[in-house]
């Protein structure tokens, strides 16, 4: 099932198109990446719904749903690094996340999602003639987390809700940087030997979570008529990358490896949020969740002259956003039964000396009669750093969200 | 419609959205600098001077060879090659057996491929040769048709292994004359006396004319005094086999015609110097060089001032890969033969680590182009100058990628194929465009017409004898080329 997964999302995801922290742990997709929460900038983990679905950050919503409800995601990017006069831009399609919910009315409800965690991407080649340049760079890294969710409403306290859910992590990583020669070194009458001689330093190795099978979210959330908030706990733990550093002249010309495990410790994350309903269907939301780093990361490097650490920094993401849901009453105008939103957000990447200011604005279209939704949402921003090594960025995105909400097991009246 | 709209505005949009953010020329290279990324690997050569091995032997392979398709006999200098055939003779016997008298004769007809070859050169002609052959012969016991049948089956392990205590009843010497010359025409070469007629001896007749019933007869034929190696058609070719030719003869002669069902070539090493390393060409004969680690360790060391061998983690070196390495050693031709007058590659083969056992691997052979273009190759023998250069690039890339086991690194050589064309630099056989006079190897002129082949190694090995005895004597040069991914941080 693990091996399934992980190819279904290695075909399917080139991952984010963020060109900060590729050697550490890349770009975190936050708050799931749903295209629904991305259309009002992030915001609203605690706003409950008919079919709001699974929460990674808030499990206890989702004993509030009442129907089943399924969710898939993709994100179309394109990001531009940019250092004083000097400019480069990539674009990326990836699926972060896919979610499942089950209402079980008094039993609570099941959830699952999976969820691209953090990721680094890129793959570029460079020939430039004059400056000897000729290379090939490709990353691919994805800490990918399997989380069962499961929620329930207090008996005797309705509108209280407890949530948990388990995190089980894995994922790979591989960087393969594809060179050739230099001969400036060496007497022009043995440049012979090194004639179409490429060498690819590759390194690959998994993703887990060391000592443990999984890491923790527990979340209580208060719906109340017109306020709802939730608060979060998820457990520290500390990243696993088990590594094997190759030198490659072919796929079969290898050296034996060298094995090294690197490890992160992640420290645990507070989170909280409120959802208040201005006035039928309108809502504002805001969302604050926390993380303080206290140790470097360990990057990938493995010589060269790259940085062998990331320096952390205190690692927060700040959201407010509004939405005005969509008439569910059928006929309804078209244009009255669209969902509208919109949000901004402010997130202190974990990477040292790097935020985050983005905006975005989304919609929800039914399609069809009843239970198809597509969202949409538009997201653009910049990413500001303040070091020698990582540019600042600017990006616009679109995410796509398919959400299919159904009565099953539901009887008449229920 | 309108639901269409909703969605094709913003695609369109992000599309020119895409448009405004542009990559400019250097973007990417100047981000990467940044990242202190390589954008390509820094060679760097480091040369061991004084190597000396610590252990040099030669390991020969004289188990017998399948010759069904070229068979062998005669001998160079050094060592000898004997032929085996091994025939069924069937009822034809009992037509012996009554024969007055019996006559026998064996006819070989030597390899056009080698004797007719375009570039074979001018100064192997004529070949004049009383050759003296020594003729032993085994003529089993009357044989069941079962039995006679089985032999079909005999595999050549199971044969080559009884050859290996080969124990005749009988022999007898006989002698033929061989004289080979060649004229050319517009085909090609010709060879005249192609045919090698050996009359069986008296006593092998005898035998025969007194044996019947189904029988098998096996024959070894050796040259030890020849001067040269015969290279014969074998048993496999249905017109040039090996004709074994029995006639009966009496008031009418009878003749049958007989085929080899096995044959066999046996090499046997004829060197008095147990201690000289020498090779034979033909590739049966190998030599194995073991060099010591710390000297190759201690020259990393004192270059790129880190500890070699490498101890940490697992201990697997990733620090440099080895793009090309080059042992040089001295060489001196002068006690070596050789039957065609052309240089000699050396094969090498270093042994490597795969899957937890060690394999032999042959290395590949890198052309210095500017090199071979005004010195020729630096890796054969019997040609101009006094040092052997052999590439161990994949040897040396698995040695110091494992070094901290202690390992020593273990190179093996052969002799290889002749050079044809010694200043050529593409490796490969291909058709002449015009017409030309080439300059071969050994100094012959030949005419090539347009549309000829022009073939750069020969077919067929030289059997010659290279002394490598200085290897132990006279030290060695390691060059290598390395890529390091040492940076900065």
């Amino acid at each position: 099932m693990k091996k399934f997964i992980s190819a279904l999302l290695c075909v399917s995801s080139f991952s984010f198109a963020s060109m900060i922290g590729l050697d550490a742990l890349g770009q975190e997709q936050i708050m799931g990446g749903s295209a629904a929460m991305a259309g009002r900038g992030f915001a609203g983990n605690a706003k409950t719904g008919d079919a709001e679905g699974v929460s990674v950050v808030n499990p206890a919503r989702q004993a509030f749903d009442t129907k089943v409800s399924f969710n898939l995601n993709f994100l179309f990017d394109v990001s531009t690094a940019d250092r004083s006069n000097s400019h480069f831009t990539k674009t990326n399609v990836t699926m972060p996340s896919m979610n499942l919910t089950f209402p079980l009315n008094d039993f609570g409800s099941l959830g699952f999602s999976l969820w691209q965690h953090y990721s680094a991407s890129m793959r570029e080649d460079i020939h430039d003639v004059e400056e000897m340049w000729d290379a090939e760079i490709e990353y691919q890294s994805s800490v990918y987390e399997l989380v069962p969710t499961y929620a329930i409403r207090l008996p005797f306290y309705r509108a209280v809700s407890l949530g948990a859910s388990a995190h089980f992590v894995m994922g790979s990583f591989s960087r393969n940087l594809t060179l050739g020669p230099d001969n400036s070194a060496i007497a022009k009458e043995d440049a012979w030997a090194t004639n179409s001689s490429e060498v690819s330093d590759y390194v690959s190795g998994d993703w887990n979570i060391k000592n443990h099978a999984a890491y923790y979210t527990f979340a209580a959330q208060y719906r109340g008529r017109m306020a709802s908030y939730f608060f979060s706990f998820t457990t520290p733990y500390t990243l696993k990358n088990e590594l094997e550093y190759n030198l490659r002249f072919s796929e079969l010309d290898t050296l034996a490896p060298n094995r090294k495990t690197r490890t992160i410790k992640v420290p645990a994350m507070l989170a909280t949020g409120v959802s208040y309903r201005l006035d039928k269907r309108h809502h504002v939301m805001a969302d604050v969740a926390w993380r303080a780093w206290d140790r470097d990361i360990e990057n990938v490097a493995g010589s060269w002259s790259m940085s062998q650490v990331t320096k952390t920094q205190n690692d927060f993401n700040i959201s407010v956003g509004y939405q005005r849901n969509g008439s569910d009453v059928f006929y309804d105008s078209y244009w009255d039964r669209i969902a509208y939103r919109a949000g901004l957000w402010y997130k202190s990447w974990y990477v040292k000396d790097v935020s985050e200011i983005g905006g975005s604005i989304g919609a929800g279209f039914p399609l069809g009669r009843k239970g198809m939704n597509l969202d949409l949402a538009i997201q653009g921003g910049v990413r500001l750093t303040d070091d020698d090594r990582n540019w600042s960025e600017s990006f616009i995105g679109i995410r796509l969200g398919l959400v299919g909400v159904g009565n099953w097991g539901k009887t008449r009246g229920q | 419609m309108n639901k269409k709209k909703f969605i094709l505005f913003p695609l369109l949009a992000f599309v020119l959205s895409s448009c405004l953010f542009d990559t400019d020329d250097d973007g990417l290279s100047n981000w990467l600098s940044d990242q202190g990324m390589p954008s390509s690997y820094k060679v760097q050569t480091v040369t061991v001077g004084d190597l000396k091995p610590v252990s040099a032997e030669v390991y020969r392979d004289t188990l017998p060879d399948q010759a069904m398709v070229r068979g062998l006999f005669g001998s160079v200098p050094g060592s000898s090659y004997d032929a085996v055939l091994d025939y069924r003779l069937d009822k034809f016997l009992d037509t012996l057996n009554k024969a007055d008298s019996v006559k026998s004769y064996l006819h070989l007809r030597l390899l056009d491929s080698y004797y007719g070859a375009d570039y074979v050169p001018s100064g192997l002609f004529p070949i004049e040769e009383e050759l003296k052959v020594h003729v032993s012969w085994i003529v089993s016991e009357k044989l069941s048709v079962a039995e006679y049948n089985d032999l079909d089956n005999v595999t050549d392990s199971v044969w080559f292994h009884e050859l290996e205590s080969w124990t005749p009843k009988h022999s007898a010497d006989t002698t033929i004359t061989v004289s080979l010359n060649r004229s050319t025409n517009k085909n090609g070469g010709i060879v005249a006396d192609s045919l090698l007629t050996i009359d069986m001896p008296k006593e092998l007749v005898d035998e025969i004319h007194k044996s019947d019933g189904y029988r098998r007869l096996q024959i070894r034929l050796s040259a030890p005094e020849a001067s040269h190696v015969f290279r014969f058609y074998g048993g496999a070719y249905t017109l040039y086999y090996p004709q074994l030719m029995m006639v009966a003869m009496g008031k009418k002669d009878y003749a049958k015609s007989f085929a080899p069902i096995r044959e066999a070539t046996i090499y046997s090493n004829r060197e008095e110097c147990s201690d000289c390393l020498v090779l034979h060409g033909g590739g049966r004969d190998s030599l194995v060089v073991e060099f010591p680690s710390k000297p190759i360790m201690k020259a990393l060391s004192d270059f790129y001032g880190d500890n070699f061998p490498y101890v940490e983690g697992d201990s697997n070196d990733v620090r440099q890969a080895v793009v090309m390495a080059v042992l040089t050693f001295f060489k001196d031709d002068s006690k070596g033969s050789q039957e065609m007058n052309m240089p000699i590659f050396v094969n090498v083969a270093s042994y490597l680590d795969s899957a937890d056992t060690s394999v032999r691997s042959t290395e590949r052979y890198r052309v210095n182009t500017l090199r071979v273009d005004s010195l020729g190759h630096p890796n054969v023998v019997f040609y101009k100058g006094d040092s052997l250069s052999l590439q161990v690039t994949a040897g040396l890339r698995d040695f110091i990628n494992r070094a901290s086991d202690g390992r020593t690194f273990k190179m093996s050589m052969s002799l290889g194929n002749s050079l044809i064309l010694d200043k050529d630099t593409l490796m490969y056989d291909r058709t002449v465009s015009k017409a030309d006079s080439i300059r071969l190897a050994n100094g012959d002129l030949i005419k090539v017409a347009s549309g000829d082949t022009l073939q750069v190694l020969f077919s067929d090995v030289d059997y010659a004898r290279y002394d490598f005895s200085t290897i132990k004597s006279k030290p060695a040069t390691l060059k290598l080329w390395l890529a390091s991914k040492r940076g900065e941080e």
